[in-house]
């Protein structure tokens, strides 16, 4: 019971006045950066840091804390609105926000994110009230070999994403992975791929930089096409009725809740993932175990739900090997480690004991802010839907303007301002061929983490794949592992085995 | 208009001509944000040092205009060398360096990087240096008590010991230790020293050779322990750890220099406003405490001096390389 009381006296710290001013602030800078293309909460937090030198560390870690969740929310609104995702974390968020918006049910998509984020959030801070130490000890034992068998699950649940043209969802993950091979072979330190000796090349190709193109560029290409540059929205009504409707279909996205809650939070503890891949794998894995998968990436506030929850649930969880490791779980927690070592505090398995008021204060705070982005989100739902009543010959070169400066600002360099022109193209013509984009998307993601585990995994079992299966050795990456190969064989086979079956009924 | 009024017309114009040419050789001062190249990821060793000086920076004014700390991790620093390269004769651009800054130019000709000709150094603020690390629980290094134990136990077995990344400073280190004692091990790649101290703590790798910050967490809470520092004298951050030099392997010493350098091609004034802008940082009380506290060695160099020990430290560091592979 000892817990309840750090607990309570962390919601009390976070709720005098003067921290309780800067939570809310940071959560209005956080949905800012978050909907802009290009600034996500790593920017934000990297520039907000010098100003928490002047405060004491307890309220400056609730101010970015609150800047980072404000992010997870905000990174939705530009996804849904305008297509372009606002933060990588939003990318998943754009699947089925994006058509749901211009099928006139903007209003739900927004909702969704905000309600999903909220649930995501606090079941997560939940979680780590509760089980903070024994968790450490969980992401301590999660090795390479683990970590492995983890990527290869979710890229089995994306051969189901892009319906049930398998080899055209298969090629759009080679090509995804084929791109997150470009730069610095991880290993050897050699550079791989170097197109024309670019030097640009040399980072290689950075993930926002492709979602942004074949999302915003691509999605304006289309839209313009398919609007002539008309109002794309003519009647958009916000009235109550509206709202409850919203709300309603909510009743549906349970299942997503869960999965995105507690996948998303369990990933978030995992080093080197962060909410990203947190976000895109709930998105994977809700889609392939809903009843009505198809209808994913048409436009289901399941498809919002899931991504948004998973999101918040993983920024939350990426703070615990952080608080109790000291190794970030994702870039923006890299920064706001390096500002905890600047305020004189040394994350570690310590810093429970030793700063109590800190981490409490940190926790007690996360439930404040995931109370107070709820509501700012749902009191602006009619500012945002504003945006759909622009004509979309004004709207396109805002988009345009936004993507470019989204391609610029993560590595500061026109090179990817190119590559992401490029990557919007290529999209519409992939689009026009209905191609899936988003598995090129994941696969670039999560290429990198799963070329490193796989790589060191093999290193350490001198390059026996025997290391994945061993229940005895290493239980968790073979209990996974074999989840992963479940789900690898039933969307492949699924329709071979319905079409075998109806052979068989009708013969 | 009479003469004696032109004349004066053209007094007072060339009196102004004067003032305002020796307005403009005031000292400079920065018109723009200054970037700061990172040639590595956020959170790492480097990262942590770049964020501090902007932050001392930024406190107290030391500067007109902000300071923006920018990684460029590609490459093994490959990427960042290259932008400043290109950089020559930018005012607003600085670069932090890791060891990469000797080790790359090197591995990687194709890049075409002259380390002498292409950067500006400026100063060196801290010397970092390395320790041997175990697990205190370790399952393989159980019993292992000192640094002479631990070489009997490395010289039987293939231990696993967790790095930064290919030909970093750790593996050039695994390679001097491999020639001086006899041993090897298998090298596992992580991203970054926080990944890498936990990798040890978790069971996955036998040994590292961790900088003093990257394992302090796990250091104070008794996860792990440190054998030897490689370095002439003891730290005061880790007092019962013996230097190499007390056991009697002088050889074993080694550093991680964190320096700064300007592009190629700047003004002597550019050059001399950002040396006395590193030199406030360095003497700023919160530095000294933070990096004391830290187990960095604070080791200020200019000028000829610097010149002289990157000299020395490239071509230490060519021969390393030569031995290695």
């Amino acid at each position: 019971m000892e817990t309840v009381g750090f607990l309570l006296d962390g919601i009390f710290t976070s709720l005098q006045w003067f921290n309780l001013a800067l939570l809310i602030f940071g959560c209005l800078i956080g949905l800012f950066v978050g909907a802009m293309p290009g600034l996500g909460s790593v920017n934000g937090v990297a520039i907000l840091i010098p100003i928490t030198f002047i405060i004491p560390p307890t309220a400056a870690i609730i101010f970015l804390a609150a800047v980072y969740y404000g992010a997870m929310y905000g990174g939705a609104i530009s996804s849904v609105m305008l297509g372009i995702p606002g933060a990588s974390t939003a990318v998943a968020t754009v699947f089925d926000g994006r058509p749901l918006a211009v099928k006139g049910e903007a209003m739900t998509a927004l909702t969704a994110a905000a309600v999903g984020s909220f649930v995501g959030g606090t079941v997560s801070v939940i979680l780590f009230t509760l089980f903070a130490p024994p968790l450490a000890e969980v992401a301590l034992r999660f090795n390479a070999p683990e970590t492995f068998a983890l990527m290869v699950m979710a890229f089995a649940t994306f051969v189901g994403l892009g319906g049930d043209d398998v080899p055209k969802t298969i090629f759009s993950i080679l090509i995804g992975l084929a791109l997150s091979t470009i730069g610095l072979d991880l290993i050897t330190g050699k550079p791989r791929l170097i197109f024309f000796n670019i030097p640009g090349f040399l980072h290689g190709i950075n993930f926002l930089v492709l979602a942004i193109g074949i999302y915003g560029i691509g999605e304006m290409l289309w839209t313009l096409e398919e609007t002539k540059g008309k109002v794309q929205m003519s009647k958009l009504s916000v009235n109550m009725k509206e709202v409850g409707r919203a709300f309603g279909a909510l009743k549906k996205t349970i299942m997503a809740m869960n999965i995105g809650s507690f996948l998303g939070f369990f990933v978030g503890i995992l080093p080197a993932a962060g909410a990203t891949p947190a976000s895109l794998m709930s998105y994977g894995i809700t889609k392939q175990l809903s009843k009505n998968s198809k209808e994913f990436g048409d436009g289901v506030p399941a498809g919002v739900v899931a991504p948004e929850c998973a999101n918040n649930s993983a920024s939350t969880g990426s703070m615990l090997p952080m608080l109790t490791l000291g190794i970030p779980g994702s870039p923006t927690t890299a920064i706001l480690l390096g500002g905890m070592i600047l305020w004189g505090l040394t994350p570690g398995p310590l810093l429970f004991t030793q700063e109590p008021e800190f981490v409490w204060g940190l926790i007690g705070s996360l439930y404040i802010a995931n109370f107070f982005t709820l509501v700012l989100n749902i009191a602006l739902i009619p500012a945002f839907l504003m945006v759909l009543r622009i004509p979309f010959a004004i709207l396109a070169p805002v988009i345009f303007v936004l993507c470019v400066t989204g391609g610029y600002a993560p590595t500061q360099s026109l090179h990817d301002v190119w590559l992401m022109l490029l990557f919007g193209f290529a999209g519409y013509i992939l689009r026009k061929l209905d191609y899936p984009v988003a598995p090129a998307v994941l696969s670039i993601v999560l290429g990198p983490l799963a070329e490193k585990a796989l790589r060191q995994s093999l290193i350490l079992s001198d390059g026996s794949m025997g290391i994945f299966f061993d229940v005895s050795e290493k239980p968790i990456a073979a209990v996974i592992m074999y989840i992963a190969i479940v789900l690898l064989i039933m969307p492949a086979f699924g329709p071979l085995y319905r079409r075998f079956f109806k052979k068989k009924q009708t013969a | 208009m009479s003469i004696i009024k032109k004349l004066a017309l053209v007094v007072v114009s060339l009196s102004l001509v004067a003032v305002s040419s020796v307005s403009s050789a005031k000292p400079f001062s920065p018109k723009k944000p200054v970037e700061l190249i990172i040639p590595a990821g956020q959170g790492g060793g480097a990262d942590e040092i770049a964020r501090l000086v902007q932050g001392v920076i930024e406190k107290n004014d030391y500067a007109s205009k902000p300071v923006i700390p920018i990684n460029k991790s590609g490459g093994s620093g490959g990427e960042a060398m290259t932008y400043v390269k290109k950089k020559a004769g930018d005012e607003h651009t600085l670069i932090i360096t890791l060891n990469n800054v000797l080790t790359t130019p090197v591995n990687q000709p194709e890049l075409g990087i002259d380390f002498f000709n292409d950067f500006t150094p400026l100063a060196r603020l801290i010397t970092d240096t390395f320790l041997v690390w175990i697990a205190t629980e370790g399952k393989n290094t159980a019993g292992v008590e000192t640094f002479d134990d631990f070489i009997d136990l490395a010289k039987g077995n293939g231990l696993v010991m967790g790095g930064t990344g290919s030909m970093s400073e750790d593996e050039l280190l695994l390679g001097m230790m491999r020639g001086q004692f006899g041993f090897d091990a298998k090298y596992v790649p992580y991203s970054g020293g926080g990944a890498v101290a936990k990798g040890l703590v978790g069971g996955e790798s036998d040994f590292t050779l961790n900088n003093p910050s990257e394992q302090m967490g796990f250091y104070q809470s008794g996860d792990s322990k440190a054998l030897v520092m490689m370095t002439p004298e003891r730290n005061p951050a880790f007092p019962e750890v013996p230097s190499s030099y007390e056991l009697g392997y002088p050889d074993l010493e080694y550093y991680m220099m964190r320096a700064f350098m300007a592009p190629a091609g700047i003004d002597a004034e550019v050059e001399k406003y950002y040396t006395g802008l590193l030199h406030t940082v360095y003497h700023d009380d919160e530095f000294q405490t933070f990096n004391i506290d830290d187990g960095k060695l604070m080791s200020w160099l200019e000028g000829f001096g610097l010149k002289d020990f990157l000299a020395i430290e490239y071509a230490k560091h060519g021969e390393i390389i030569k031995n290695f592979n």
